[in-house]
């Protein structure tokens, strides 16, 4: 597929809406086509942005406490609950048709709270699955983008002092001497709207991300996760402050490794 | 309560009225429950609730008064090139804006854009449950996405221009 038809898709692919071989297509051409990776990662950051900014309204504590005593009021109704009536729909009160019906008392009852409460695991899953891809598409965007990296050098005392005044925060860097990873490089990338460090790692023929941000609002990940279908894997952890993500699309063991050496760095 | 939550958000954004958007919401809550026995196993249910709550907008008197006055831009549109300008400051003027910005540039978007874009970036639905939240073929789905999305980056990027105190922070990039 050209260029030209794939930015047809392109929103589709950020939403994440392509046939699954579409998708891992489109990753393919990303790598060799640094416009579209780039648009792809600016549609993606812009898609965060959208996310941020329409998540705009809190309902009143108010709202909330009368919502959920209803839904339980649901529940103490049941209690004294004569059995339902069946009637007419036309002879029925407002507050009968809403206790009555089809649904026994006690069903309505699990049924308010349902409504009410229900949803929380799913999504989260959503989220979890979302920030894996989220941090996928900037290492892979970085990747395949004419310069992965800002800063070119294997040395540690190189890279580091170059992150000064672009973020705003310090890490520290492992010694990597005797390990099988090397340093390629760094850039600043963005995550949430936070300047996040970029680092890239290599091992072997792998090149893995590392990204370091301060970590403003909690995301919601798991220490571990491995994506089915792009194959990348992502260790993740917090320590002074700081969110630390590595990823990319060496084994599990090879990731895990990485984040040990970085982990005791700090 | 992230359902609630999250239907209490968009409610406010049809609405665009704090007790309106209280009414809403219960109102929402309350016909979900009338009419729970009618809710098909297996499809998505934040769909079918959220498809509760705009069709009980829509009926209420602000909800007829937008509809009356509903732009016919997306006929106009249609055969116009929806696909990403990369190479422009444009595209990344979106993820760059901020939040104030993009919640007034949102505001201006009209509501059938609007509302596809909320369901698709904020409450993460998927094509085809949007579909079924608008009463709409995922076709129109898909474009007025493309399109909504454009029009945002292209407010934004005009902003811009107009603004030259944050004109340097993209040029910083």
């Amino acid at each position: 597929m050209s260029c030209p038809e794939w930015r047809d898709r392109i929103n589709a692919y950020v939403d994440a809406e392509l046939p699954p071989s579409d998708m891992a297509a489109f990753r393919a051409h990303a790598e060799q086509c640094a416009a579209c990776a780039a648009g792809a990662l600016a549609l993606t950051e812009s898609k965060l942005a959208v996310r941020r900014a329409g998540n705009r309204y809190t309902a009143s504590a108010e709202l909330r406490a009368r919502m959920l005593s209803a839904a339980q009021g649901q529940d103490l109704a049941e209690a004294k609950a004569e059995p339902a009536r069946i009637e007419p729909e036309k002879h029925w009160t407002g507050l009968e048709r809403f206790t009555s019906g089809m649904w026994p008392r006690w069903a309505l009852a699990a049924a308010a709270l349902l409504l009410i409460t229900v949803g929380l695991f799913v999504a989260n899953r959503r989220q979890e699955s979302k920030t894996l891809a989220e941090f996928a598409d900037l290492h892979v965007a970085a990747l395949a983008s004419a310069n992965p990296v800002e800063v070119i050098s294997t040395d540690r005392h190189t890279v580091k002092p170059w992150f000064q005044g672009r973020i705003p925060f310090t890490f520290d860097l492992p010694e990597l001497q005797g390990s099988p990873f090397s340093l390629l490089g760094g850039r600043v990338a963005y995550f949430h709207q936070e300047p996040a460090a970029h680092l890239i790692f290599q091992y072997q023929r792998h090149l893995i991300s590392v990204f370091i941000f301060r970590e403003t609002s909690q995301i919601a990940l798991p220490a571990s996760v491995a994506d089915q279908t792009s194959s990348f894997r992502l260790r993740t952890w917090t320590q002074g402050g700081l969110r630390y993500v590595v990823i990319g699309d060496a084994s599990d063991g090879t990731i895990q490794q990485l984040a040990g050496l970085l982990h005791f760095t700090q | 309560m992230p359902l609630f939550d999250s239907l209490y958000n968009f409610a406010r954004w049809l609405t665009r009225d704090e007790s309106e958007a209280e009414d809403l919401v219960q109102e929402c809550f309350a016909k979900a429950l009338r009419g729970f026995s009618s809710f098909t196993p297996g499809t998505d249910f934040r769909a079918w609730m959220f498809r509760i709550l705009r069709n009980t907008f829509l009926t209420s008197r602000t909800g007829l008064r937008a509809k009356l006055t509903q732009s016919l831009e997306e006929d106009e549109a249609e055969g116009e090139s929806v696909a990403v300008t990369w190479e422009t400051p444009e595209s990344f003027a979106l993820a760059s804006a901020t939040r104030d910005a993009l919640q007034a540039a949102l505001e201006r978007l009209p509501a059938e854009y609007r509302e596809v874009i909320l369901l698709c970036d904020v409450e993460e639905m998927k094509y085809k449950d949007i579909a079924e939240v608008l009463s709409v073929p995922i076709g129109t789905v898909m474009s007025r996405i493309a399109r909504g999305r454009k029009l945002l980056r292209q407010a934004l990027a005009g902003e811009r221009k107009q603004s030259p105190a944050s004109a340097g922070k993209v040029d910083e990039r």
